[in-house]
């Protein structure tokens, strides 16, 4: 019976290809997808080959482009010189060190005294900014003004400060856009740095995002089909050009980051039911930000191409702005990456909060939410089911202590936020570029200044220099301390399958 | 057309060699009880040792209604300390007064006069926003020092220096800064220079502000 259903399937793709009009078998029918691309849905307006004075690609997004906080010396001396606390020669010193052509590395070493001092902003010393960025005055974040936002109206509403999709309708929902889609690494046309980053570290491994869609009537058009996004514990796999191999198996796990949606398909676009709660993995460009994206009335939309071999789409919902706060800055730490990026987190955390529009907190009358959307693209694939059908997400032992410390930071910024009371930054981070400033100071003259007038979180066991225990096992200066081992892990990884291999699957489902 | 054959006994043969390839993948199991309804973030719950502004002797802080959604706050006192310190208190006043009232937002209306000569902040929605810039939060100033028996005014639009910074402080014997503010609901408008979220002020002033005395 199933063969026999096959090869109806088959019978019509063949006469799809041939160019012949044939009604659509009604015959069930799975289509599987591997995500390679995975990224805000932030809508780009500049022009790559544009720029006005400071402004970096100025477009109908951002009026005067992309954000470049701590882009040089002078904005990073706008940033500290809020501190009231600070003296004139501390702004100016932070700003521009004097005798960094004295040392070995003066990029580096201005770097890591930028980390640290911008670590500090809060209205009083002492306090870690990143940890407690309610606690530092407001930078202000250039903010999208376009009315053009790709996204789903997820409220039902038809609001005033809505986008209007490409194709004009009208109650967009997408405030994340709004509120970060001028930050410097989450703007670009194709190559903003932290798309760039995350896609990459996703399609070497970090980990994988598989779609199954499957239904009883014709793929491009079904109006009962079923949905699956979920975590795959398989490695993409690329072809020769670096691209996403298509037709590969992978296993779709149904313990974690995992949602089975209803979806009514219609030529070849998937819509999905909206669910309460919506689970996928989130993006990330270091295993400790990795997760469940946990979207509040998460929805799908998929756009499948005739041939099955791709697919394209929206998935989007009300995240919990505190969490996107915590996975966007502390997958390093806030200095490093902000430094790097030309972003202040600082920024970011009032941006979201003043954008929040959804997930109403009636015992805070807040809102926990803010309405985001992601963008895919994804490659055919086999998505099938793991033997073990209780498989939980692998775990990366030498990554685990790095993934606690990760958690702890965001469990004391989200409690500081909520109780307004300073926190202080947890072991195991690299906050305040702890470790790497000690390391990189040595040879300024004045370094003396630096190290007594720079605050810095401070821990049990650190060394003379100040060096933290587990920034000394990073740099390979003590013995590694083995992290607990992760429970459930599978006994003997399965490995991914190809298609020109006719599969043990295949044989025993024509029993 | 020899392409589009050639493309069918491909399909054909595909078909034929992986059988496995369009049948239905056999139901996945349901998710795990947690898997599709995790709940959300845990509310706030109280803490012991939440921050909290100690109360304002009678007099200190008064609120008048001015319009239907507005307001004139003054705060009031004897022993002056600095003018960031009475600022921040009036300003944190003005933010628990606005959350008191149901609102989200509000805006600072500057007491402007002709003769002033300090530009007003302009509205430009192409420049960053912000959830509050306490830079534009000024409220204008009555003071009396040591000896005189009527109260002299300073507002900070004027261009002149600050009334205290050439006076002991031990001399300023009553003083009082004012600030009108009307109250919003809904969406912060936070291309406005005058506009002030009122828990992002609240989060950033409880832990700093106490009432004058």
């Amino acid at each position: 019976m199933i063969l026999q259903k096959r090869l109806m399937i088959c019978a019509s793709a063949m006469a799809v290809m041939a160019g012949t009009a044939m009604p659509a078998a009604a015959a069930p029918w799975v289509r599987g997808y591997v995500v390679g691309q995975y990224e805000y849905a932030f809508r780009y307006g500049g022009r790559p080959d544009y720029t006005r004075g400071a402004e970096i690609e100025p477009g109908v997004d951002c009026p005067h482009g992309s954000s470049i906080h701590f882009a040089n010396g002078e904005q990073t001396k706008i940033a500290v010189a809020r501190q009231k606390f600070r003296t004139q020669q501390e702004i100016d010193w932070i700003s521009a060190p004097p005798g960094l052509d004295q040392v070995r590395a003066p990029v580096l070493t201005r770097f890591h005294i930028w980390n640290r001092a911008v670590a500090y902003r809060a209205y009083k010393r002492g306090i870690e900014t990143y940890v407690n960025p309610w606690a530092a005055d407001d930078p202000g974040q250039p903010q999208v003004t376009s009315r053009i936002g790709d996204g789903f109206n997820l409220d039902g509403k038809v609001k005033a400060a809505d986008f209007v999709s490409p194709d004009g309708e009208k109650g967009i929902d997408n405030n994340l856009y709004r509120a970060w889609g001028c930050d410097a690494p989450w703007r670009g046309n194709g190559n903003a740095t932290l798309d760039l980053r995350a896609n990459d570290k996703m399609q070497e491994g970090l980990y994988t995002m598989v779609i199954r869609v499957s239904g009883n009537k014709d793929p491009m058009n079904d109006d009962d089909a079923t949905f699956e996004i979920g975590y795959s514990p398989d490695k993409i796999v690329k072809d020769a050009r670096g691209g996403i191999a298509v037709d590969y198996s992978y296993r779709i796990l149904t313990t974690a980051q995992y949602t089975k949606m209803k979806a009514k398909i219609k030529n070849g676009v998937v819509e999905t039911e909206q669910v309460e709660r919506m689970h996928t993995p989130r993006i990330a460009w270091f295993y400790d930000q990795t997760g469940d994206t946990n979207f509040a009335k998460g929805k799908v939309r998929l756009n499948m191409s005739a041939d099955g071999l791709s697919a394209s789409g929206l998935l989007g919902g009300y995240r919990d702005w505190r969490e996107l706060y915590t996975e966007n800055t502390f997958a390093q730490d806030g200095g490093q990456q902000g430094i790097r990026e030309h972003e202040d987190h600082v920024s970011l955390y009032f941006a979201l909060r003043r954008n929040a529009d959804g997930m109403y907190n009636a015992k805070t009358a807040k809102y926990d939410g803010i309405s985001s959307v992601y963008r895919i693209k994804a490659a055919s694939a086999y998505v099938v089911n793991p033997e073990n059908p209780k498989m939980e997400v692998p775990k990366l032992l030498l990554d685990e202590e790095r993934k606690q410390a990760f958690e702890a930071i965001k469990a004391n910024t989200i409690r500081g936020a909520e109780t307004r009371i300073p926190q202080p930054v947890p072991p195991g981070t690299t906050e305040a570029a702890v470790g790497s400033f000690e390391h990189d100071i040595v040879d300024l003259p004045n370094k003396e200044f630096y190290i007594k007038t720079l605050d810095r979180p401070h821990y049990a066991n650190e060394d003379k220099d100040g060096i933290p225990p587990w920034m000394r096992r990073r740099r390979g200066t003590s013995a590694p301390v083995p992290a607990t081992p992760p429970a459930a892990q599978p006994a003997k990884p399965q490995n991914q399958v190809s298609i020109e291999k006719p599969t043990e699957v295949a044989s025993a489902e024509t029993k | 057309m020899k392409r589009s054959i050639g493309m069918v006994f491909g399909v054909a043969a595909f078909c034929a060699l992986s059988s496995s390839s369009f049948a239905a993948d056999p139901p996945a199991p349901a998710p795990a009880p947690g898997a599709q309804a995790s709940a959300a973030p845990a509310p706030a719950t109280p803490v012991a040792d939440a921050p909290m502004v100690p109360p304002a002797k009678p007099g200190v802080f008064t609120a008048t209604k001015k319009g239907a959604t507005g307001y004139h706050l003054v705060v009031a006192g004897h022993k002056f300390t600095s003018r960031d310190d009475i600022e921040k208190y009036l300003a944190w006043r003005a933010a628990d007064l606005t959350m008191a009232d149901k609102g989200t937002w509000f805006t600072f209306t500057q007491a402007r006069t002709a003769a002033d000569k300090v530009p007003a902040p302009k509205r430009d929605p192409a420049a960053p926003r912000h959830s509050f810039k306490m830079a534009n939060f000024q409220p204008v100033w009555r003071y009396k020092t040591k000896g005189a028996a009527d109260w002299k005014s300073w507002s900070p639009y004027t261009g002149a220096a600050f009334f205290a910074d050439g006076i002991k402080a031990e001399d300023i014997t009553d003083f009082e800064a004012s600030a009108d503010i009307v109250v919003r609901k809904g969406v912060m408008d936070d291309a406005d220079p005058l506009g002030y979220e009122a828990g992002a002020v609240s989060d950033l002033l409880i832990n700093q502000v106490s009432p004058p005395v």
